[in-house]
């Protein structure tokens, strides 16, 4: 809602500075997107064109006499709609137009020329509001010399407000100047209408549906269509309407005015004494005033002329009845409308207009007769209406709510503040809000301009905001509690804390996905969950892991040669049994690459690594691994991560088919079930008492087949070592010459300890015959 | 032969000996020649015998004292070549000091994650319990319990992902509130802050995304008031944005809330005179807030003419924006190695 501030200061004559206003409706009232002049100009005064003649020399241009008062002035003027005998806009030099531009005296084509004869888009007016090419030629023979701004009453600011959609009362001058009276504490001035009704033509209005509220009619005759006055148009322009004619001009102030919507008929095209209310039925059509047939719903309010439709209620016109420069009589429509059906109206034709507007957010039912009667009057001063006989009506709005109670001590333990009950009293009758007080109990009675005020929540706001939020005092509420993370938020951090230590970098990426990647290295082959109505393709399904948009961050990089990417996202997955945590984890490129030294890249055993670390360092026991397969992944490094025989998640090479098509080196990713490694974490860490004895460790280099995992081999030497093996490794893994091409050699490091006494040398020998004893017989394992 | 030029010939002769000597293990060889038992200064020894009682002991004590000194010399020169040898192995280990040290870094958290991370330890120096709360979300706990209804024009505010008629992306943290009181029964005082995603029908741009992060708050008891939801959101606003901002409350509107506020902060780069990022306002948006409508706590078990709360909602990224000045909302969610890397722990 924009305001124009002259308007405003006419309802509540105020003086603080426009600046000053806007900053204090943005902490009493409703935010303030800017405050600003409707036209920053300076220098422009009323001329008036003597003479007009072609530029000698330029056949575009005119060269003007002009009357600017206490000068003459000649200007050359490029307007083909320049003539003599305009009264118009002449921007002297030393004149400053929107934009910066500076008016000079200068020379053109050799004619001098000393200033510039205006046109409304140059002062800044936007073309929509006026559709005139040339300059502006003032309607009115205004005195030569006179401020050009102030005489067609566009020295005005606009003060241009962002509304919530509970305050329809500030769609209206009338509301808006009950706030500031509030505000500034100053008394209100809204204008007296009354119209003494003559003649006894008079409209039957009846309806047929709940929904219309209230509906006033009246007939006007004899009227002139015509512009309407300089000071109309210039506020329907600061209010952001395009003036149009007198007709729909006061329609529009009025509803400006008050926040009633009118709508004036063509009283001849109407062709009737009655006005039928009615629902629409579902498939009926109705042609609006923009000339598109509407195909309507059951329910739809439509006016009638007890024969025909000629008004969608409360959202447009008719085509047959609307005003044309031929209208010579009205009738004049000032109704209630139900919110809800206006707005789903509206909405499903998309014809959201001022009006309908209004009504979606509730109109001031005691304001309909008001603003019929304020119409009636400008009507009769503007366009030359008589009026030929009373108003016709129905009104079945309901009269005012009970009163809500409210005591002093409530408004003071809801605000936190200590208000006395005469500062409310006052702030409730700057408000304007009737109300009775019997000692601190409040009696306030709901008025039918603020329909957002219906519970004493509401008055504790009103109170609150017209003292200001800046009175209370700053305090913490006195609630004890122990605050703190549960043990599921708390790994979370732990693990974020280990990856980053680690040197991963964490990501964050969009739950909702291409419904063809929802089973992207995904093991649940579920249909995923899917939004009705997707805004775009690709976010249009609910992931059921967080390395469908992993990859895509190593695409986007990879794009923007960043090739070295080692990130983890612990994200929601959406599967159709609930929605659970995974963390995904994605390398490629080089982790911790050297520069100048030899950068070795990153494999399944780096992202192994890292996994490790991290299970290690949540207290988890080492892993065990099994080799899986997923269309995704390679088909030979790929496994299926377990901790103590329970599968906790997978880790593999994406397969090369998949990372090849995308332009992209080797990528590894891994998936691990939050949920799991919660279960599976320890409380705490268990302490063993450190070793007193010295250990003793023995290398042994096996010779196995070359299939033979690795893991089996380890499982059984622990197996065979029993407790005194404290510690088993792989130190080198060797294929290739002095074995055969089935072959491979372990290097295994084995450490042995007794928490009781010293190893014998004798006794950790004997350990190892008994292991590779064991291992040949079982697996034919040789020692190299 | 005088033994004094004998000894200082020895000595010259050591002394040259020595001085030719370049490597260690050559003194040794020395050592034995002028020291050992097959040595000149030995064999001088012998004579003693032949020597008066009065003059052995002179004639000794000279050797002896040579024997000292040819020990010192010798020692001297292995010093001298021992330090040479350190020098040279030294000197053939240099290396280049500005080389730089293998790429070795700490990953970053994501930088929302990290906000999310630091208030919620704020709130949890306040005796605040974080909440979470399903993603997918029925009509009645994201809508209709938060005074939102079926025909609620508010609703077109939030624009939501359905799923089904009656299940949805949470448009808001706001249903885990509701969720967390039912749990209460009603009865217990409610101290909690809600972090999570929220999902909203917004074209993805600069400024807006379909996916954004939001931290709630909420406390219900008894004695509740605006005035402590002011001191809590300025403890807030200090926290994120250094401890000489100060906030404003100013009317606004959320069907959830009654009274409810937006809540601006002092612009933290002009100080409040005035600036682009302020607009010239002095002041820059950060949250929205409220006392909590009556028809939510009765909606959730709790009797309004007994408690009354407040409660608060930020976008994350939006106080990541502000505070690094990151200019498009979409670096949060394409992870660009080059933005992640750049929120330092």
């Amino acid at each position: 809602m924009n305001i124009s501030l002259k308007w405003l200061k006419e309802l509540i004559p105020y003086t603080v500075t426009p600046e000053k206003l806007g900053s204090l409706f943005t902490i009493h009232s409703q935010e303030v997107d800017s405050v600003e002049k409707l036209v920053d100009a300076e220098g422009l005064v009323i001329g008036y064109v003597q003479t007009c003649q072609p530029h000698p020399h330029a056949n575009s241009l005119s060269v003007c006499k002009v009357d600017v008062g206490d000068a003459v002035l000649n200007i050359v003027c490029g307007a083909p709609n320049v003539a003599a005998d305009q009264t118009v806009i002449v921007a002297l030099p030393g004149a400053r137009l929107p934009g910066g531009l500076k008016i000079e005296k200068t020379v053109i084509r050799d004619e001098a020329s000393a200033g510039m004869i205006c046109s409304l888009s140059e002062l800044g007016i936007d073309y929509k509001y006026h559709h005139e090419d040339g300059i502006h030629v003032v309607r009115d023979a205004l005195k030569p010399g006179t401020d050009a701004l102030a005489a067609l009453h566009l020295d005005d600011h606009v003060l241009s407000l962002d509304l919530t959609p509970n305050r329809a009362d500030l769609l209206s001058m009338h509301g808006v100047a009950y706030d500031v009276a509030a505000m500034l504490d100053r008394p209100l001035e809204l204008p007296n209408v009354s119209v003494e009704a003559t003649g006894d033509q008079a409209v039957t209005i009846k309806t047929e549906t709940p929904r219309c509220h209230s509906y006033y009619g009246r007939v006007l005759k004899s009227i002139v269509i015509k512009p309407s006055p300089q000071f109309m148009q210039a506020r329907l322009i600061a209010a952001g309407i395009r003036p149009i004619n007198n007709v729909v001009d006061i329609t529009n102030y009025v509803m400006l005015e008050t926040g009633q919507p009118l709508h004036a008929f063509d009283y001849d095209a109407l062709n009737s004494d009655t006005i039928v209310v009615r629902e629409a039925q579902a498939g009926e059509t109705f042609v609006t005033l923009d000339d598109k047939t509407r195909t309507l719903h059951a329910g739809d309010i439509l006016i009638t002329n007890g024969r025909e439709p000629v008004a969608l209620g409360g959202v447009m016109g008719g085509a047959d009845t609307e005003v044309t420069s031929e209208t010579t009589s009205l009738l004049l429509e000032a109704a209630v409308f139900d919110a809800i059906t206006v707005g789903k109206t509206s909405r499903r034709l998309d014809l959201r207009s001022e009006s309908s507007l209004r009504f979606e957010r509730k109109v001031d039912p005691e304001k309909t007769v008001y603003a019929l009667d304020r119409a009636t009057a400008l009507f009769m001063e503007y366009a030359e209406a008589e009026l030929v006989g009373d108003k016709g009506y129905f009104d079945h709005t309901a009269s005012t709510d009970a009163p809500i109670t409210l005591s002093l001590e409530k408004i003071n333990s809801v605000l936190g503040g200590n208000y006395s009950a005469e500062h409310v009293d006052s702030i409730l009758n700057r408000l304007h809000l009737p109300f009775s007080r019997n000692h601190h109990t409040y009696d306030i009675q709901p008025v039918s301009r603020r329909q957002d005020l219906i519970t004493y929540q509401d008055i504790i706001e009103e109170i609150g905001r017209i003292s200001g939020y800046d009175q209370l005092p700053n305090t913490l509420p006195n609630t004890v509690a122990q605050g703190g993370l549960s043990l599921k938020q708390n790994l979370r951090r732990r693990i974020r804390q280990a990856l980053t230590g680690l040197g991963l970098d964490e990501a964050v990426t969009y739950s909702l996905q291409q419904e063809a990647h929802i089973e992207r290295f995904s093991f649940n082959h579920e249909t995923p969950i899917k939004v009705a109505d997707p805004m775009t393709d690709l976010h249009a399904a609910l992931i059921h892991t967080p390395l469908t948009g992993l990859y895509d961050v190593a695409k986007h990089n990879a794009a923007r040669r960043q090739y070295d990417v080692n990130i983890f996202e612990l994200g929601t997955c959406y599967t159709q049994a609930g929605e659970v945590e995974r963390l995904g984890l994605l390398m490629t490129g080089s982790y911790h690459p050297y520069r100048w030294q030899r950068t070795p890249q990153t494999d399944f055993y780096t992202l192994k690594g890292v996994i490790e670390a991290l299970l290690d360092g949540l207290g988890l026991p080492a892993p065990t691994y099994q080799p899986i397969e997923h269309n995704d992944l390679h088909p030979h490094q790929a496994a299926s991560l377990l901790l103590e025989g329970e599968q906790i998640g997978f880790l593999g090479k994406v397969h090369p088919k998949m990372t090849s098509e995308d332009h992209l080196s080797d990528v590894y990713v891994a998936e691990i079930d939050v949920e799991t490694l919660l279960k599976m974490s320890p409380e705490h860490a268990t302490y063993k008492p450190l070793q007193k004895y010295p250990s003793v460790e023995r290398d042994l280099a096996l010779v196995c087949e070359r299939s033979l995992p690795a893991e089996t081999v380890l499982e059984a030497i622990k197996a065979q070592g029993g407790s005194q093996l404290v510690h088993l490794d792989v130190f080198d893994v060797y294929m290739g010459e002095h074995l055969s091409d089935d072959q491979k050699s372990l290097g295994l490091r084995l450490l042995f300890e007794n928490p009781e006494k010293t190893l014998e040398s004798k006794t950790v020998d004997t350990l190892i015959e008994k292991i590779v004893e064991h291992l040949h017989k079982t697996y034919g394992i040789t020692r190299r | 032969m005088d033994l004094k030029n004998t000894l200082a010939e020895l000595e010259s002769k050591l002394t040259e000996a020595l001085k030719q000597t370049e490597k260690l293990e050559k003194l040794q060889d020395i050592k034995a020649e002028y020291l050992g038992k097959k040595a000149e200064l030995s064999l001088l020894m012998r004579h003693m015998k032949d020597l008066s009682a009065e003059e052995r002991p002179v004639f000794g004590q000279t050797i002896n004292a040579a024997k000292a000194r040819f020990t010192e010399l010798i020692e001297l020169r292995r010093e001298a070549l021992e330090a040479q040898q350190l020098e040279a192995r030294l000197h053939a280990e240099k290396i280049d000091v500005t080389l730089p040290g293998p790429n070795f870094r700490l990953g970053r958290p994501h930088v929302l994650n990290r906000i999310i991370m630091e208030i919620e330890d704020l709130f949890i120096g306040m005796g605040y319990t974080i909440k979470e709360g399903p993603e997918i979300e029925s009509d009645e706990y994201n809508f209709e319990k938060l005074n939102l209804p079926k025909d609620h024009p508010a609703r077109d505010m939030q624009d939501s992902f359905f799923i089904t008629e009656d299940r949805l992306l949470r448009t808001h943290t706001s249903p885990v509130q509701v969720r967390t009181m039912l749990e209460q029964g009603g009865s217990q005082p409610v101290k909690i802050i809600c972090p999570g995603k929220v999902y909203r029908r917004d074209e993805d741009d600069a400024t807006h995304s379909h996916q954004f992060m939001q931290i709630e708050g909420l406390v219900v008891d008894t004695d509740t008031t605006m005035a402590d939801l002011k001191g809590t959101l300025l403890t807030v606003a200090r926290a994120m944005f250094g401890e000489h901002r100060n906030i404003r409350l100013r009317p606004s509107y959320f069907p959830f809330t009654e009274p409810s506020v937006e809540v601006d902060v002092t612009c933290f780069k002009c100080n409040g005179n005035g600036c682009g990022m302020c607009k010239h306002t002095g002041y820059i948006e950060i949250l929205g807030a409220g006392m909590v409508n009556d028809f939510v706590l009765s909606a959730s078990g709790y009797d309004p003419s007994i408690y009354q709360g407040f409660a608060f909602g930020m976008g994350v990224e939006r106080i990541a924006m502000l505070k690094y000045g990151i200019d498009d909302i979409r670096h949060f969610y394409t992870n660009d190695i080059r933005f992640l890397k750049q929120f330092s722990t």
